[in-house]
């Protein structure tokens, strides 16, 4: 009985080497982990559409016949579920699974903040694709990285532009005091408006939740020498803003950042009301560009909707700027990684090129100006800062 | 006739506790070290509400409140006096060149709390009911309201971040055995007899001559300290802390871990908490597996609707089962007091 | 700050007030009857948005055709709620049904985060209804005189159900007494439901009144109202339906001029004024405006 058991668990082992030799001979996977709050609060409808394009470029790369020789890119999405607590364990789960290479991820910066200092922790770059504060990389550690502009440069290309170009020289500014991202836009505007000889006449306050902006409506009609409205704004309250700013019938311009990438600034309003606005972006809408024609059709196609939001194209310009890295160190070793990815110049990402200069894990990308003519956006300028 | 905690149990078990903490430490990865942390603290929350809505019979949702109170002021003490006036630049100078280690700052915290629980307490907890419920939502509100807009002493929406990472799983395993020892005193002692018996008739108790407001205040007080304590903990475990860290939603979490348990059962608390924290976990990978994100919320809360169905009175009621019966000590469950039914107001 | 605009944020927080109203009623009558809190309730605003976006463009139905679409979706969408949580509930104590509604809520939030994303969607009322209406020194839309409207309509024929029907009298006496009601032979169950029926109608009604005035609605929309109108109910006295009305109106104005009139500076400590506000009246009416003492006989 015993020797048969014993055979039996003998053949047993030698089967299962034999079975996992081969396993382990074919290409292993590259590993990638997402994390993004995919389901609730605020934040995921600008999360979704990030793992969607990052989702998509992984494809793509894979059809093309993958990275380094055959290897195949693997996501693996943590939804962190607008909490904190999960985006930090989230973010240990991830460093912990074995053939990680990097980690790509979120919008917010205070998610970020909670995710990105566990890949410091490990060596482990972290880029994140919709995250905007530009002292992020200074905060976290050399392994953070970011695939989108900061909000420095595009609230001073906002301010320089309703100076300089719109002859805006007296501005009423609100502010959603409850995301860390729209006080950081809202201050980086004034400093440079002041900073070029404007004035702002109002500093008035909501908060994320609110839906109601009649008192701040009022307000800034009792302000009858503003000549426009900066709302610093995420997605969700964007398009509410532009409705009663406009139902109250003021026509001043409005001016915002890229919290009105969305079609819900069109839709919201309604086109009659939906004009006169303009907002700074990831340059990628109405670029006609290959990587950005690539993108768009490649969304629509695997989705079935064309791209909700310029985050759609930040997830896959994240994906796309590590495997660029990935490529150009020929391994997955972090330190490889993350010394390629600190020295790219020049990636055509679909959101403009990237290139992170002087030792700044912040790009210096374009930033799109669009303007919204009746319901209609398009593109008016493309401002490149001086680095 | 309620039965006398058995001492030489309890510290036997601790010890026996211990020795897996230590095993935990040296050979398990990060991740599952820092979810074994979670399960604790929410352990040290569950249990401490408990104390509030358990055993007194207080519909409070104000935990979260207290945890960011205690949070806050936990990481204001720890962190490095050279960073703290460039993050504050309001706080008042004697705070600002403080420091201390991180016990002193978690009782800091927790004293803070309580200290809060008190001064609302005596208003607040002349309510009863769904309105006590309401107003202790309110003040979840008022707190996170203060903590995004005073941003010169909390750093308003960005939350403080980049907090030394001092808690381990002894610490929370060290705070998790005061909990339950506290709670376990008070539910054997006269003071808990107190406060069951303000819960099932506040009338009789009254007329008996028990304190009726200085019990609930105490009870309050208590279930607070903990609950700062436990922010605190939360917070050097997460290294962040932002006013929307405990939300309302948090609070709902926790009454469930305690209905869940049954009312006035530590260890059904105890073992609830730690339940609903593992099984979140759990289901991540499967809900990753299925792209289909939200769906482990979907899973427990059909769980725990099944498991009310099936037993509203939570898994343990209001007993605490002899899990140490098996040692040869007398076994027995605490009889249930008469009439302990909510009767419906007729 | 001039009259008339004291008088737009008046008219404001009463638009506010009576979504709210509306929301709390069926918070009140449900606790009335069956002494649970329905936590789900604010969910089933957001199904009512859903629907009336749904029948409106999907469907193309006349407007207000789409409305009793809309109430007769909520309240299919109560009565199923009451079956599966609160049903096997009674009985058990107060805080077992508060979660076990939780429960509920949590599922629904997630199968319509899973369906339908959490992308927020725009909700277009008819031309006809965004025109501006001028009354006196203010000019409103169409839409919002429409909301103050029908609110009151639905709210009036409550009132006269609860008040002058048989089955009204019936649900009034399950609510007093539900011991004795059944043993006058009142049928307990249908009075449920149908405290449930109506209850939701009502929230779903608020959906579409919410999603017609904002434009814009998401699967997670009705849980920040829900909370409040559950406020809204306490502070008028849980149970209590024009306690509940009540309580809907001195939030929905507490909340705008509080806004309106605290200088710009302070309009981020909104949530802190409006909620010290309210506990300030539960301080000085313990047990609501307009509810009575629910202090247990010996």
């Amino acid at each position: 009985m015993r020797t048969m058991l014993s055979t039996v668990m003998a053949a047993a082992a030698v089967i299962g080497l034999v079975a996992s030799v081969p396993q382990a001979r074919a290409a292993d996977p590259i590993k990638i982990v997402a994390l993004y709050n995919l389901s609730s609060g605020g934040l995921a409808s600008i999360d979704g559409p990030s793992l969607n394009g990052a989702k998509l470029k992984m494809k793509e790369i894979n059809d093309a016949g993958g990275l380094l020789g055959g290897r195949m890119i693997e996501i693996t999405a943590i939804d962190t579920k607008n909490d904190l607590k999960e985006a930090a364990t989230g973010a240990k789960r991830g460093v912990s699974m074995s053939g990680v290479v990097a980690g790509i991820g979120h919008s917010d910066t205070t998610f970020a903040l909670a995710s990105a200092p566990l890949f410091q922790a490990q060596g482990i770059p972290f880029v994140t694709s919709g995250a905007t504060a530009p002292d992020l990389p200074g905060m976290i550690g050399d392994e953070m990285f970011m695939a989108c502009f900061g909000d420095d440069v595009q609230a001073h290309a906002m301010a320089e532009y309703a100076y300089n170009t719109l002859g805006v020289h007296t501005v009423v500014v609100w502010t959603d005091n409850a995301m860390d991202y729209t006080k950081g836009l809202s201050k980086y505007f004034q400093d440079r408006f002041t900073q070029l000889g404007g004035k702002v006449l109002l500093n008035d306050i909501y908060m994320t939740e609110d839906k109601d902006f009649s008192a701040l409506v009022s307000r800034l009609k009792a302000n009858p020498d503003a000549q426009a409205v900066f709302a610093s704004s995420g997605p969700d309250t964007a398009g509410i803003i532009i409705k009663q700013i406009r139902e109250a019938g003021i026509n001043l311009p409005i001016l915002g950042g890229d919290g009105y990438d969305t079609d819900l600034i069109s839709t919201v309003p309604g086109p009659d009301l939906s004009n006169d606005v303009y907002f700074t972006t990831h340059a990628y809408v109405g670029l006609d560009t290959g990587p950005a024609n690539t993108f768009r059709t490649g969304y629509q196609t695997a989705y079935g909707v064309p791209p909700e939001n310029a985050f759609a194209a930040l997830g896959y310009d994240a994906m796309g700027l590590v495997a660029d890295a990935i490529k150009r160190a020929g391994s997955t070793d972090y330190a490889a990684v993350t010394k390629a990815l600190a020295e790219t110049n020049g990636y055509e990402a679909v959101t403009g090129n990237i290139a992170f200069k002087n030792g700044s894990h912040v790009p210096s990308k374009p930033v799109a100006v669009m303007y919204v003519d009746h319901g209609k956006v398009s593109l008016k300028t493309t401002v490149t800062p001086e680095s | 006739m309620a039965r006398r905690p058995n001492l030489l149990a309890f510290l036997a078990a601790a010890s026996l506790g211990a020795v897996l903490v230590f095993g935990a430490t040296a050979t398990l990865d990060d991740y599952v070290l820092s979810i074994i942390q979670f399960v604790g603290i929410n352990v040290i929350l569950a249990v401490s509400l408990n104390i509030t809505n358990g055993f007194t019979g207080l519909f409070s949702l104000g935990h979260p409140a207290f945890m960011t109170i205690g949070g806050y002021v936990t990481a204001i003490m720890s962190l490095d006096p050279k960073r703290k006036p460039f993050l504050l630049p309001d706080l008042p100078e004697w705070l600002a060149a403080s420091h201390l280690s991180f016990l002193p700052a978690l009782v800091t915290g927790g004293m803070v709390a309580t200290l809060v629980a008190v001064v609302v307490g005596f208003p607040v907890l002349r309510l009863r009911g769904h309105y006590l419920a309401v107003a202790t939502l309110g003040l979840i509100f008022i707190v996170q309201g203060l903590a995004i807009n005073l941003d010169g002493y909390t750093r308003g929406a960005l939350g403080l971040n980049g907090l030394p990472e001092l808690t381990s799983l002894w610490w929370v395993y060290g705070w998790m055995l005061l909990t339950l020892y506290v709670c376990w005193k008070l539910k054997h002692s006269s003071l808990g007899r107190t406060m069951l018996a303000i819960r099932e008739n506040e009338l009789a108790a009254a007329c008996l001559g028990v304190r009726i407001t200085r019990t609930r205040i105490l009870s309050f007080a208590l279930g607070a300290f903990f609950a700062g304590v436990a922010g605190g903990l939360w917070a050097h475990l997460v290294t962040l802390i932002t006013p929307s860290s405990f939300s309302f939603l948090f609070a709902f979490q926790l009454v469930v871990m305690v209905v869940l348990g049954g009312t006035g059962s530590i260890t059904g608390a105890a073992l609830a908490g730690a339940l609903l924290t593992i099984a979140t976990e759990a289901l991540h990978p499967v809900e990753e597996a299925m792209g289909l994100f939200g769906a482990s919320q979907v899973l427990l809360a059909v769980a725990v609707l099944l498991v009310l169905v099936f037993r509203p009175k939570g898994l343990f009621g209001m007993a605490e089962p002899d899990l140490l019966a098996w040692v040869g000590k007398s076994p027995g469950r605490e009889p249930t007091p008469a009439g302990s039914k909510r009767q419906r107001e007729v | 700050m001039t009259a008339s605009y004291i008088l737009e944020q008046i008219v404001n927080g009463i638009i506010l007030g009576s979504m709210y109203a509306l929301i709390a009623i069926g918070f009140s009558l449900i606790y009335g009857i069956v002494r649970l809190i329905n936590f789900a309730h604010g969910d089933i605003v957001t199904i009512g948005s859903f629907a009336m976006l749904a029948s409106a463009v999907a469907l193309k139905i006349p407007f207000p055709l789409a409305i009793l679409v809309v109430l007769v979706t909520g309240a299919a969408t109560g009565m199923m709620i009451e079956r599966i949580a609160f049903r096997p509930m009674r009985g058990a104590p107060q805080v077992t049904g508060f979660i076990a509604s939780l429960a509920v809520a949590i599922v629904m939030e997630n199968i319509g985060i899973m369906t339908l994303t959490a992308q927020p969607r725009s909700f277009i009322v008819p031309a006809y209804l965004s025109k501006f209406i001028a009354i006196g020194p203010l000019s409103v839309r169409a839409i919002d005189l429409a909301i103050v409207v029908l609110a009151v309509l639905l709210m009036a024929a409550l009132a006269l159900f609860v008040r002058f029907t048989r089955t009204g009298m019936a649900m009034r006496a399950t609510a007093e007494n539900y011991n004795v009601a059944r043993l006058m032979g009142i049928n307990i169950d249908r009075m449920i439901l149908l405290a449930f029926a109506i209850g939701s109608a009502l929230a779903a009604a608020a959906g579409l009144m919410w999603g017609s005035k904002y434009s814009q609605i998401s699967p997670l929309m009705g849980l920040i109202p829900g909370l409040k109108a559950f406020v809204a109910a306490v502070i008028g006295g849980v149970g209590s339906i024009s306690g509940a009305m009540l309580g809907g109106y001195v939030l929905g104005l507490a909340e705008v001029l509080l806004v309106g009139l605290l200088p710009p500076e302070y309009s981020g400590y909104r949530n802190v004024f409006v909620f010290a506000v309210l506990i300030i009246i539960l301080l000085v009416m313990p047990n609501g405006l307009l509810g009575h003492s629910t202090e247990e006989r010996a």
